[in-house]
């Protein structure tokens, strides 16, 4: 056991960090976006090897890059491209990949982007390869680009991954959605607790109110909580975990979303503060595979229910 | 970063099980665990399990081969403790004296107070108990006002503690005494406590047994080579050992099987299958794999030798609310474990009022965490 990064993912943590350095502010001309999808980094990742992390170092490494991307405001697909691709597929696309768990009907999220799309259906996921696909796109406010299918593609098309491969599906969305909650999560908390230091109110700085550092302290402790828990799922391969990660992920967002926009004043409506890049992100990655309620219940499942 | 026991570890956890199914009587689930750990008879089998546990190297092992251990890694001192809690700590207060309190003689006492006490503590018969809290001093230690004033070699000292878990049985009380007016002029003596003046009173609370006392100090002299440290300087022996205790136990493992017995009364019940306990229990189980992975961060800290950080915090906060979090499940769903029910849930209960106030309030955690984690500016 050894809870601090090794030389290798320190330096590939770092290299993320640098190849990530451009894109730390919105590109000109997006600042004021809800969302912005960056298709030029998700191209340097896959160019400098960081969405094969998984089969060529492990899987706690491509949680690790999963993690890092998702701390910037731009987004990609880096979940469904490092973990679940790398997790099902044994191999990565370098074009974003979308990740349909729910009714095909439904805004689905990166859709107007992907150039594959892995689907969950009846127990079993399917590869379906977005060319000629009509996507309609959906306009919506949350950190992500959302679009859904304009008819129901030919299923038979897909190809089918095989028996089982539904529920990995699930368990990698889970640990993607986890990782990628960790990383907006610590870039939420930080960008809040450099508001509060600076920004005055009653002649004292916000973060010197007790009643502001102890939520805040918490806010902290959720993000460690969602990033140590989302790399144990990633290194272990193990479908509890998934669950757990997932559980404590999206059942802390209500209290991130609410505590970091309220001390971040009426700065955090704004859209020239980037917080709502990811506390939006957050409540999108919220809501998917059934949300807390679903991971939980299937914590439970696999944990007393399936040994009775 | 890496996440899997090695096979050393896995083994010595097996070995740990092994000993305490062989060493562990029958009637220790259903006599002693629901008694708690403060409690006569569970005080009186730890002076007697203390020793057999020496006795195979399962009591100090994380300690130099010095003080009667194997300097073996700090992980396996977890493991261990790990395997104690999910049997009921069958240590009893013992716990303590192995994981903070010799560890801190080791570091801050004099040649002669480790002679006389680490010897003692690794042979597993001694029981200590903490002279910290007074009635006007707990999360903020700095300000109690037992003072021990100079007198020829030594001290006399004068005051009242309170709480002072398992101070009716202790041999020995660490205690904290002021010996200065600054607000820190705090010193740490190690006190027998059958010396003439110190008078313990038990009175009934809503923890466990054995944990409420009063502790009332009456012209004690106490000579002066019972200090550690030097005069008034004691606050950064008192932070160093409470960083130990912070995270000394692992209220995490314990949660899994605590669940175990709920759920297995629910299941009889019929009720096994409710959705709104599923999701409940789901985020309890999260909530604690929380805290576990926290715990370890400090763990491996400690294992590397770096100084106590804000991580202690981080992880006692989490285990904190994943203890009141299944508190307050089994009140909604397994109320009986309050009246009749189950004896170890109610015991669970009873001392999660304390988990949240002990080593600090849960609200001093925050404070240490917005400081030492966020930086965060100090109000007026």
């Amino acid at each position: 056991m050894d809870m601090e990064l090794t030389g290798e993912q320190q330096l590939l943590v770092d290299a993320v960090e640098t190849l990530g350095t451009r894109w730390q502010t919105m590109p000109p001309g997006h600042e004021r976006d809800y969302a912005f999808y960056a298709a030029d980094l998700q191209a340097a990742l896959a160019e400098g090897g960081f969405l094969r992390a998984g089969l060529d170092m492990g899987m706690l490494e491509a949680g690790l890059v999963a993690l890092e991307v998702s701390r910037l405001p731009v987004v990609t697909s880096i979940g469904a491209s490092a973990l679940v691709s790398a997790a099902l597929l044994g191999d990565v696309f370098s074009g974003p990949v979308a990740i349909i768990t729910s009714d095909w009907r439904k805004p689905q999220r990166l859709l107007p982007v992907a150039a594959y799309a892995l689907v969950l259906r009846d127990d079993r996921a399917l590869l379906l390869d977005m060319a000629g696909v009509t996507v309609e796109a959906v306009s919506s406010i949350y950190g992500y680009p959302y679009g859904r299918l304009a008819v129901e593609p030919d299923w038979s098309s897909a190809r089918d991954l095989g028996e089982g491969s539904g529920a990995l599906l699930q368990q990698w969305a889970r640990v993607a959605l986890a990782c990628e909650s960790a990383g907006a999560a610590q870039s939420a908390v930080r960008i809040t607790v450099d508001h509060v230091k600076e920004r005055f109110a009653f002649g004292r700085a916000i973060g010197s109110y007790q009643a502001v550092q102890h939520r805040l302290a918490q806010c902290y402790q959720i993000s460690r909580g969602m990033r140590f828990l989302a790399l144990h799922a990633a290194w272990s391969g193990d479908p509890v975990g998934a669950d757990i990660a997932a559980t404590y992920a999206q059942d802390h967002v209500n209290k991130l979303a609410f505590d970091l926009h309220q001390f971040s004043g009426g700065m955090g409506v704004t859209c020239e503060y980037q917080l709502h890049f990811f506390s939006y992100r957050l409540r999108a990655l919220q809501a998917e595979l059934g949300g807390a309620d679903g991971a939980a219940t299937a914590v439970y499942d696999r944990l007393w229910k399936t040994a009775a | 970063m890496e996440f899997a026991w090695t096979a050393d570890q896995q083994a010595y956890r097996a070995h740990v099980r092994d000993a305490l199914d062989e060493l562990l009587p029958d009637n220790w689930g259903t006599h002693y665990a629901p008694q708690g750990y403060g409690s006569a008879d569970q005080i009186a089998f730890s002076r007697e399990f203390g020793p057999k546990l020496a006795e195979r190297g399962l009591l100090v092992r994380h300690w130099p081969a010095e003080w009667g251990g194997e300097s073996a890694d700090p992980w396996e001192q977890f493991i261990l403790a790990e395997e104690m809690k999910w049997r009921g700590e069958p240590r009893g207060p013992q716990y303590m004296n192995v994981n903070w309190l010799g560890p801190t003689l080791m570091k801050h006492g004099t040649p002669e107070q480790q002679q006389e006490h680490l010897g003692r503590i690794a042979s597993g018969n001694v029981i200590w108990c903490q002279g910290y809290s007074e009635p006007g001093a707990g999360t903020d230690l700095a300000a109690l006002q037992t003072r021990a004033e100079p007198k020829g070699n030594g001290y006399v000292v004068n005051g009242q503690k309170i709480w002072t878990s398992y101070s009716p049985f202790a041999d020995f009380c660490f205690l904290l005494a002021r010996t200065g007016s600054g607000r820190k002029d705090i010193s740490i003596f190690l006190v027998p406590m059958d010396t003439p003046g110190i008078e313990v009173k038990p009175f009934p609370g809503l923890v466990g047994d054995g944990h409420l006392n009063e502790v009332f100090f009456t012209d004690v002299e106490v000579p002066g080579s019972a200090r550690v440290g030097e005069e008034g300087k004691a606050w950064d022996i008192i932070t160093y050992a409470l960083s130990f205790e912070r995270v000394g136990i692992p209220r995490y493992h314990v949660g899994r099987k605590l669940l175990d017995r709920a759920i297995a009364q629910l299941d009889r019940e019929g009720r096994g299958n409710d959705p709104i306990i599923k999701a409940r229990v789901g985020r309890i189980v999260a909530k604690f794999e929380a805290a576990r992975l926290l715990t370890y961060v400090v763990v491996d800290q400690r294992a590397k030798g770096a100084p106590p950080s804000v991580d202690a915090n981080v992880s006692r906060i989490t285990a904190s609310e994943a203890c009141t979090d299944l508190t307050n499940f089994l009140m909604e769903y397994v109320p009986d474990c309050l009246a009749d029910g189950d004896a170890i849930l109610r015991e669970f209960h009873r001392g999660n009022i304390a988990a949240t106030i002990a080593a600090g309030t849960y609200e001093l955690q925050l404070n240490m965490i917005a400081r030492g984690a966020l930086d965060l500016p100090r109000g007026n």
